[in-house]
């Protein structure tokens, strides 16, 4: 179960994703899955699982490539700064890290648009970051006990934090 | 750390920069991102079409007997348009003949399922996903449009998936002209649940409210004499030397399902073999010549 079991833990977790971000528009539903990779510090998993979320989103988007290594290299540099302050396993950690996303999200759409030519709707700009900044801790809970339901095989063991599988801690 | 940071920008912006000019990686995420997301999403549209068929055919059947009676009257109404007008095409297809104006037959109509709109942080353009791709007949540029009227063009298309740019999207132009005054225009699009304008109609064009704007065929992407647009306002521009017309989309663009592919051929259009060779065209004298006589 171990690797074979993570592996199509992570693929039915991809496959969910995409039928989510179907269902709500313009959201991210895959950046959950990069934070509890992160906070599992499971970096086996995030080697081949983040080029397929980039592939995926850079190729159901309609952006020339670029926009979502950014997003990803902001939400791991975000999630490194957040780390010196809390607690990384925690629920109050998830949702200050998912506010910085909603506005990172903001800023590097405004940022990359007139680099790639497009113009922006900003009602609709501001209403997909917020979206973003509510999905995030939800699907962060659900994906976080998941984890927790899984046999103690199939999850690597954290290198530190003790309580990082601890919610609201 | 400080010099990690910046070498990573300029490997990211020396990428990007790269990228921009072989389009490498936008193939590449398009081929896999497109056809994993097709995969994906495929069954999962199919599942919900099977249970919202079941509970429309055999639960939610309120008012389906009027709903069918109404249907009878519209059937009726329309084969008595369909015998009005068959004189009409009949005609038309003896004058086709006569002067010898080719059919347009280099298009195929393919079906296409909607499987999704915009998917994921990247669809900042008003896109759909649809189930064909470059290998089932949606290769980029190949136009969309329903039972009436245009939906866009394929943007990217992977194997079996491709994304559409709704005709709504601020990037999207389609060549049409009027169908009663015959006024050449671009048709343009101003974002989803807004109004489409029209560039470069005439003040004198003679342009009325209500009246139908069909694809003129010159932009290269579209058949001539698809129903694009209708007419909502008309009135001269206060910027321009052009009307200031805005249009609304005929078809319902927030609830696609299906769709209809017009897929290039690349046949030559036909001409009828045993109808005779029209005479020499003869156009107006040369002013030079005129002048001497």
């Amino acid at each position: 179960m171990s690797g074979l079991g993570n592996i199509c833990f992570w693929l039915i977790f991809t496959a969910a994703g995409l039928v989510c971000e179907m269902l709500v528009p313009r959201i991210d539903a895959l950046v959950c899955g990069l934070i509890v990779l992160l906070q599992e510090r499971n970096f086996k998993t995030l080697v081949w699982l983040l080029p397929l979320f980039v592939l995926l989103q850079e190729g159901l988007g309609s952006r020339p490539f670029g926009g979502s290594v950014v997003w990803y290299a902001v939400i791991v540099l975000f999630f490194h700064i957040g780390e010196r302050f809390f607690n990384s396993g925690t629920f109050v950690f998830v949702f200050f890290l998912s506010a910085a996303c909603g506005a990172a999200s903001y800023a590097l759409n405004v940022l990359m648009a007139p680099l790639q030519d497009l113009e922006v709707n900003v009602q609709q700009l501001i209403d997909s970051s917020l979206l973003q900044a509510i999905f995030l801790p939800i699907s962060w809970c659900v994906v976080h006990y998941l984890r927790l339901c899984l046999p103690a095989s199939s999850q690597p063991n954290p290198v530190k934090g003790e309580n990082l599988h601890k919610i609201g801690v | 750390m400080l010099v990690i940071a910046g070498a990573l920008l300029i490997f990211f912006l020396g990428m990007y920069s790269w990228n921009q000019t072989t389009h490498t990686l936008d193939d590449l995420s398009t081929d896999i991102g497109l056809e994993v997301g097709g995969a994906v999403l495929s069954p999962v549209r199919a599942a919900q079409d099977f249970l919202g068929g079941l509970w429309t055919r055999y639960v939610d059947l309120v008012a389906v007997r009027e709903e069918n009676e109404a249907l009878k009257a519209h059937v009726a109404t329309l084969e008595t348009r369909l015998l009005a007008n068959s004189e009409d095409l009949a005609e038309l297809r003896r004058l086709r003949i006569l002067l010898q104006v080719p059919v347009d037959n280099n298009w195929r109509p393919l079906g296409a399922r909607v499987l999704s709109g915009q998917i994921g942080p990247n669809a900042v353009l008003n896109t759909i996903t649809i189930n064909r791709g470059y290998a089932t007949g949606g290769r980029p540029g190949t136009p969309l449009l329903t039972n009436k009227g245009v939906v866009g063009r394929v943007l990217r298309a992977s194997a079996h998936s491709a994304s559409v740019l709704l005709m709504t999207d601020p990037g999207s132009r389609i060549a049409i002209f009027t169908q009663d005054s015959r006024a050449m225009g671009i048709l343009h699009g101003n974002g989803a649940m807004r109004p489409l304008t029209v560039d470069f109609v005439p003040r004198d064009a003679g342009v009325r409210r209500g009246e139908l704007l069909v694809t003129s065929g010159l932009d290269g992407f579209y058949p001539k004499g698809l129903p694009a647009a209708r007419v909502v306002s008309v009135e001269p521009s206060n910027y321009s030397e052009f009307l200031a017309i805005t249009a609304e989309p005929l078809v319902d663009l927030q609830h696609l399902e299906e769709v209809l592919l017009f897929e290039k051929t690349g046949q030559a259009p036909e001409v009828e073999e045993n109808a005779t060779s029209p005479s020499q065209f003869v156009g107006p004298p040369k002013p030079g010549k005129a002048r001497r006589k």
